[in-house]
């Protein structure tokens, strides 16, 4: 019994490590970055990031700046399109943030520390300046695969990851103020959107937790969304709530936007601005 | 037999007499560092993304266009993880043609707006996919706004499509598919 109870756990073992060993090797690059948003100011002019590779082979990484920040449409889809060159934005750090290294090997299992160097031209205004760092990334392992039959065409596609972190850099006075423009709710069949309209009236970035429960004529929660949010400027944040079957008409919406609770950020890194709360009630359509 | 035994026992009390010594010539501030040492670690939010696999076409012959679709074991994978219901902003760079290695010929290659699919369960299973999990047969040059990271990774499927001409020349044929991740709230 003891003997069987044995052969049954070393083949358990066996069967585990086969599995791990072939999702390991399907994996063909894997890049992790920290954190996921880096502050420099006037007083702590360097930083450094982490980048490590988890995977069992090693990653070429590529290191540069952009220039990005959350932006809406009328619709209130938020997306970050990354500028490389011709950023006019007065608020860009773009050319005077820079990275070491900024190209690296990084082995398999092992991380590379990047430090940040911030140099801001002289007498810049009190406020928030962003950059973003990006890390691109692909196995460092390259082979084509040869064609298995002769007179036969192969293909290789390289997979190739950037992850692109927001760098702050804080000088001077700095405020946090955010405003709630608009709040718009619609009800169509199963779906309710909740379109805000918000505005960043400090001089630094307004970070934060956007919370909305829909709630039904009784007061009780339907739903709930809980999302981090970032304002730069002006934007339109929507967002989009399926009814479960059965559930009761939706009422209204209970919208909350803090600067607290944010747990990717240091306490000493928020700005801590101020707080809104509203209440919309859902039209239906 | 006895004579090891003993010679051992022999051993075993210089070495402790060794010990003793050392403890009692060792200055006592040493064991006060010890006592007072402190660990301290910093926890960091981390974002990682990962070419799960490759969209592999395999052979392909002359004259026969192939296609792989996003719900097909050799669609491509990439998978993210971090902060769970972080938004995100998932942007593709797609090539238009291959290019023969050796140079000299290149092969079409094409990505539709059914193209790709992101799995918010994070299950890097293009078969098991479904409009439930996420969004379904997207549009990969135009990723949906809304994505975010699930609690266990998001992974994005990718399909295409090749045409190799009838005189295509043979050999391997490479090109590069770049997705750029961005945090949308920080």
């Amino acid at each position: 019994m003891n003997t069987r109870n044995h052969v049954r756990r070393y083949r358990n073992v066996i069967l585990l490590i086969a599995i791990v060993m072939s999702i390991s090797s399907h994996i063909m690059a894997s890049i992790l970055v920290a954190p996921t948003v880096v502050f420099l100011s006037d007083k702590a002019r360097t930083q450094r990031m982490t980048i490590q590779n988890p995977t069992d082979g090693p990653v070429e990484v590529s290191i540069y700046f952009s220039f990005g920040i959350p932006e809406s449409d009328s619709l209130g889809n938020i997306s970050v399109e990354l500028k490389d060159d011709n950023v006019t934005d007065p608020r860009s750090a773009l050319g005077w943030i820079k990275a070491f290294p900024r190209k690296v090997v990084v082995p398999a299992q092992q991380s590379q520390i990047i430090r940040l160097v911030a140099r801001p031209p002289e007498n810049l205004p009190d406020g928030e300046y962003w950059a973003r760092i990006v890390f691109s990334s692909q196995s460092a392992q390259t082979e084509l695969p040869p064609p298995t039959e002769d007179g036969a065409i192969t293909t290789k596609l390289n997979m190739i990851m950037r992850t692109a972190i927001q760098v702050k850099y804080r000088t001077g006075d700095l405020v946090a103020n955010l405003e709630l423009n608009q709040t718009g709710v619609t009800h169509e069949g199963n779906k309710v959107h909740v379109l805000l309209d918000m505005t960043n009236r400090g001089n630094v970035s307004y970070m934060g937790v956007l919370t909305c429960r829909l709630l039904d004529s009784d007061g009780e929660e339907i739903l709930k969304n809980r999302s981090n949010i970032a304002i730069y400027r002006d934007l339109k944040r929507r967002i989009d709530f399926t009814l479960p079957e059965g559930s009761k008409l939706p009422y209204k919406v209970d919208v909350e936007i803090s600067p607290d609770g944010r747990t990717d950020v240091p306490v000493t890194d928020m700005i801590k601005g101020n707080k809104i709360k509203t209440v919309a009630i859902v039209e239906t359509q | 037999m006895y004579i090891g035994k003993q010679s051992h026992i022999q051993r075993r009390a210089i070495i402790l007499l060794v010990v003793l010594l050392l403890l009692a010539v060792a200055p006592p501030t040493e064991a006060q560092e010890v006592a007072i040492g402190t660990a301290t670690a910093t926890v960091l939010s981390a974002v990682t993304v990962t070419a799960t696999a490759a969209l592999a076409f395999g052979n392909v012959y002359q004259g026969v266009t192939a296609s792989i679709a996003n719900n097909n074991a050799s669609a491509a994978i990439f998978t993210i993880s971090g902060q769970a219901n972080a938004g995100v902003t998932l942007y593709f760079q797609l090539p238009e043609y291959l290019t023969l290695t050796t140079g000299g010929d290149r092969m079409n290659i094409s990505f539709s707006a059914t193209d790709a699919s992101i799995d918010t369960t994070g299950a890097n299973n293009p078969a098991t996919m479904a409009g439930t999990k996420g969004w379904q047969d997207t549009d990969p040059r135009g990723l949906p706004s809304t994505a975010t990271i699930g609690s266990a990774g998001t992974s994005v499927y990718l399909g295409g499509k090749v045409y190799p001409s009838a005189f295509q020349q043979a050999g391997s044929y490479s090109a590069d598919i770049i997705l750029t991740v961005s945090y949308n709230g920080t």
